[in-house]
């Protein structure tokens, strides 16, 4: 994969005709900042009936029901559902051990937020974009608008990978953030040394439509493929500690139902906090990604 | 006991070797493997995955590994490889090991592992013993050279020193028992004469590096405390047999003819015990292979008793006289025990009781009356008597004269010839027979008595007291039976046409002839020298002994039948000098042989072979073995090999290495 030098290596004006055509759903209806294309729970002044109510002093009298008044003497004041706008979150994994893999989890990371952002922005929908790292948490928020992709795209490509973790800090700042409700995509690996748990309940409980895809490289799903054998000293990317391994057929097994283990204890705990959890391999295609696996998993439509 | 020490020949290489690989094995397992780096995203998974973490200091603490623990074992096992161990059996470190094996009487009792004789334990140890020093294979140095030499009366080499293992083993195997007595001086000279290096360039004699031995025997030998060891020689005494084996024997049997009733004989037999028990059995009196008599009731033999004072055991003793009974003719007398003991061989006693025939003696010389008057009270066919002129005239006319009689007596006197003929001397030094005098001494007693020698049977020499005797040196085929200090006082000679005994005082010097010994000795001697004729009774030959004869002159087709029933055939160059054997194992035997036509006389002879039990019956075998200037402990079942450990350890731990390259890919 061509490394990402120009806005347009983040999104290319092919997918981008593809993209056109989705939109981003949430299973949950929300209350958004300004009045948009989707319906919302409260009451408001669209043309789709919701219900009646009783007439109360000082109701406005332009929504009295006069043909119910007629036949029954009685005020009814006609409620209508109210269309607002989505607000869509992407965060963004800033950690070093994103900056790994072939192909690189964050530059694929990057593509993936773009792609994400530009079909939030063609459909009107309110884009924010978080990049958490450690000890910094940078932002881009309330785009709406085909319009400001390039401004969205100018953002990614400043993104740089550094430093370790920043995963609970950066979703406690979304989830107080005021961004309104809406959609929350995080994009990470979630191999954080502090664990994911308390910065994923930071986000599950506040109204978000969460989606968790976990990004992991080819090397990290099947490392004996990918020429990683023999004695090794492992240096972490994100802490620079070392770890000797002897990767040997009995160790690549155990590092495989470890891995399996951790993805499938990452899934349990987003089900049960209504979590979608995707795992999503780098080397996997993004039209592939975008137009068949997120869409099935119920985010795109 | 068996006794294994283990010497190394490279000490100081092993010790170099072991702190130069040991310890940095060790280091190495405290240093950390040199690892490919690589950088990942994250280390998470692969320390919840890998086993083999490493703490990030240099050095971490020794845990314990198997695999730590087969390489320190296989090192372990190269150094003590590199220091060349040996095994060694005793302490011997000969290349050239003498195998003594005893095949005497005593070797044929039964108490040996499978209730095999000892002669066939001690046969097989020996055998065991060849095979283990070649044992080594590719990794053994050379074997030892190995000398094989069977003892009993005496010791025969059955294979000088080789390295033919095969060769040791067969002659080891081939090894006849026999019911002879048991000397070992002659092993030892044996040895040490194979074991001398000559080098005929500088026509000088060499002492070679010395012998080991191992003697394999019960340990009863006659003659150990005159046989010392050399400086350099060490001996490995295989102890066969059992030490609690009792054993009783006939010691002694006599056939008498009446001399009022010539067809009656008096069978005596004396019944030795070296149990620690009193024995008790019935004796049986065979003749002619049927039974004629038997004891009235079991006899008892005192048991053995340890004399302190010379520190020998004694046997119990006692004789036993069986009733007279007729004999009219010659015939096979056997006296046995009616149930076997630990041995066979002495359970029985043979003698061969010749028909009753008078014999023809002459007497040459003074004459004197004591000597006159006891020839004249034996049953004699007849007795002349001469003066020495006289005989030595009748020599003159005919040189054969003295084959006409059977014993001629010289009463202190020499004739001029005494190339042929049996004679009892008395006094005068016998010409032409090796024995040399060298003067006169005066007061001797008797102090060396062979009690078990046919001559003295009823003989008591203890009190005898000789005012005057000759002084003489005896050559090396005499046989002296009775020696004082002042040299030898009875001896005898067999040169087969020329047997005498010689008496080297005059009995009118001395109180013998006032002794009822003095009859007695008469009488024996007589009847002694007379056996190679017609005789009274043949004694008997203990195992051993040589048969000799004086066949007629054109006998031929000489054999003899030996107790097995096998007829040897004997190889006859002067039928007046015929000799065979020796005789090892007890028996009876029969010499046989034709006449020319028209000759009349016997055409057989029959020869007793006794084991004395006197001397071969102790049957408990010995823990120690007794020289005259050491004492050497037996060991029981085989010794240890002398052999290079270091091959078997250099096998182990190619063993280990290949364990703990199991034991890594199993791991990986």
């Amino acid at each position: 994969m061509n490394p990402i030098l120009k806005v347009d290596d983040l999104l290319d004006s092919r997918l981008m005709a593809r993209l056109d055509r989705l939109d981003v759903i949430s299973r949950k209806i929300f209350a958004g900042k300004i009045q948009g294309e989707r319906r919302s729970r409260r009451r408001g002044q669209s043309v789709e009936f919701a219900d009646f109510r009783n007439y109360s002093h000082g109701d406005d009298l332009r929504f009295v029901d006069w043909n119910i008044y007629a036949r029954l003497d009685r005020l009814f004041l006609k409620l209508f559902l109210e269309e607002e706008d989505l607000s869509m979150v992407i965060a963004l994994d800033m950690s070093m051990s994103m900056n790994g893999g072939d192909p690189n989890k964050f530059d694929y990371a990057r593509r993936l937020a773009m792609a994400l952002g530009y079909i939030g922005l063609v459909n009107n929908n309110r884009v924010s974009l978080f990049g958490f790292g450690s000890e910094r948490i940078e932002r881009l928020t309330s785009m709406r608008g085909r319009r400001r992709t390039r401004e969205m795209g100018r953002w990614l490509l400043d993104r740089t990978p550094e430093g370790i973790g920043g995963f609970t800090d950066g979703m406690r700042t979304i989830a107080l953030g005021g961004q309104g409700r809406g959609v929350l995509i995080v994009l990470s690996d979630f191999l954080f040394p502090d664990g994911y748990e308390k910065g994923l309940n930071y986000v599950a409980g506040r109204g978000f439509d969460v989606f968790a895809l976990q990004m992991l490289a080819p090397e990290e799903m099947d490392p004996a493929r990918h020429g990683l054998a023999g004695d090794l000293r492992l240096i972490d990317s994100e802490t620079n500690k070392e770890t000797e391994v002897t990767a040997s057929t009995a160790v690549l097994t155990q590092y495989r139902k470890s891995l399996e283990a951790y993805v499938a204890g990452l899934r349990d705990f987003s089900v049960r906090r209504s979590i979608t959890h995707q795992v999503v391999e780098t080397s996997l295609d993004m039209d592939t990604l975008l137009l068949d696996y997120l869409r099935r998993r119920g985010l795109l439509a | 006991m068996i006794f294994l020490a283990m010497t190394w020949l490279a000490p100081f290489a092993a010790s170099i070797v072991a702190l130069s690989t040991i310890p940095p094995l060790v280091a190495l397992y405290f240093l950390r493997l040199r690892r490919t780096r690589r950088v990942i995203s994250s280390t998470m998974l692969w320390k919840r995955a890998t086993q083999d973490l490493r703490a990030n200091a240099p050095f971490q603490r020794l845990r314990l590994s198997l695999l730590l623990l087969l390489q320190l074992l296989a090192l372990a096992l190269l150094a003590f490889a590199i220091a060349q161990p040996q095994i060694e059996m005793g302490d011997s470190q000969s290349k050239r090991i003498v195998f003594l094996i005893d095949r005497s009487g005593s070797m044929n009792v039964n108490d040996a592992l499978g209730d095999r004789s000892r002669l066939e334990e001690a046969k097989q140890l020996a055998e065991n013993r060849v095979r283990a020093l070649n044992s080594g294979g590719i990794f053994s140095g050379s074997a030892p050279s190995v000398m094989v030499i069977a003892f009993a009366k005496d010791a025969q080499i059955l294979c000088p020193f080789t390295d033919n293992a095969a060769q040791a083993i067969a002659v080891i195997k081939a090894i006849e028992p026999t019911d002879e007595s048991t000397t070992l001086s002659d092993s030892f000279e044996l040895a040490r004469a194979f074991s001398t290096v000559t080098n005929p360039d500088k026509q000088s004699t060499v002492a070679g590096d010395a012998p080991s031995y191992e003697l394999f025997s019960d340990g009863r030998i006659a003659d150990l405390s005159r046989s010392v060891l050399r400086g350099g020689e060490q001996i490995l005494f295989h102890n066969i047999g059992k030490s609690t084996t009792a054993n009783a024997g006939i010691g002694a049997v006599a056939v008498s003819r009446n001399p009022d009733r010539p067809d009656e004989v008096q069978i005596y037999a004396r019944v030795v015990n070296w149990g620690g028990d009193i024995f008790s059995g019935d004796l049986e009196v065979v003749v002619d292979d049927r039974l004629r008599a038997v004891t009235p009731k079991p006899v008892e033999v005192p048991p053995a008793q340890e004399d302190m004072t010379i520190g020998i055991r004694v046997p119990g003793e006692i004789q036993v006289v069986f009733p007279s009974m007729t004999l009219p003719k010659g015939g096979l007398v056997e006296v046995r025990f009616a149930k076997h003991d630990a041995l066979l061989a002495d359970d029985r006693a043979i003698v061969v009781a010749a028909p009753p025939e008078a014999l023809k003696v002459a007497l040459v010389g003074r004459g004197a009356f004591v000597m006159r008057s006891i020839l004249e009270g034996m049953s004699l066919k007849s007795l002349e008597t001469f003066s020495l002129s006289e005989w030595n005239d009748r020599l003159k006319k005919d040189p054969m004269e003295p084959d006409s009689f059977d014993v001629i007596v010289l009463d202190d006197a020499m004739p001029d010839d005494l190339a042929r003929g049996r004679y009892l001397i008395f006094h005068a030094t016998p010409i032409n027979a090796g024995i040399s005098p060298y003067g006169t001494k005066n007061n001797a007693t008797a102090q060396s008595i062979r009690d078990e020698h046919p001559l003295l049977q009823y003989v008591n020499l203890n009190d005898i007291f000789v005012s005057s005797m000759t002084a003489v040196a005896a050559g090396g085929d005499a046989d002296v039976i009775v020696e004082s200090s002042e040299g030898p006082m009875i001896l005898t000679l067999n040169r087969g046409a020329l047997t005498f005994v010689y008496v080297t005082f005059d009995p009118m010097e001395s109180d013998w002839p006032f002794q009822r010994g003095f009859v007695n000795f008469f009488a024996n001697s007589i009847s002694w020298l007379a056996a190679g004729g017609s005789a009274v009774a043949d004694e008997p030959l203990a195992p051993g002994d040589v048969a000799k004869a004086r066949l007629p002159l054109g006998a031929k087709e000489v054999s003899m039948l030996i107790p097995n029933g096998t007829a040897m055939p004997i190889a006859v160059q002067d039928p007046s000098n015929i000799s065979y054997g020796p005789l090892r194992t007890s028996g009876f035997y029969r010499m046989s042989w034709t006449v020319p036509n028209g000759q009349s006389g016997p055409t057989s002879k029959a020869y007793a072979v006794n084991m004395n039990s006197r001397i071969e019956g102790r049957a408990d075998a010995a823990a120690e073995v007794k020289f005259a200037t050491e004492r050497v402990a037996g060991i029981q079942g085989g010794a240890s090999v002398e052999t290079s450990a270091w091959p078997w350890l250099l096998l182990s731990a190619v063993a280990v290495l290949f364990l703990e390259w199991w034991v890594w890919l199993r791991r990986v």
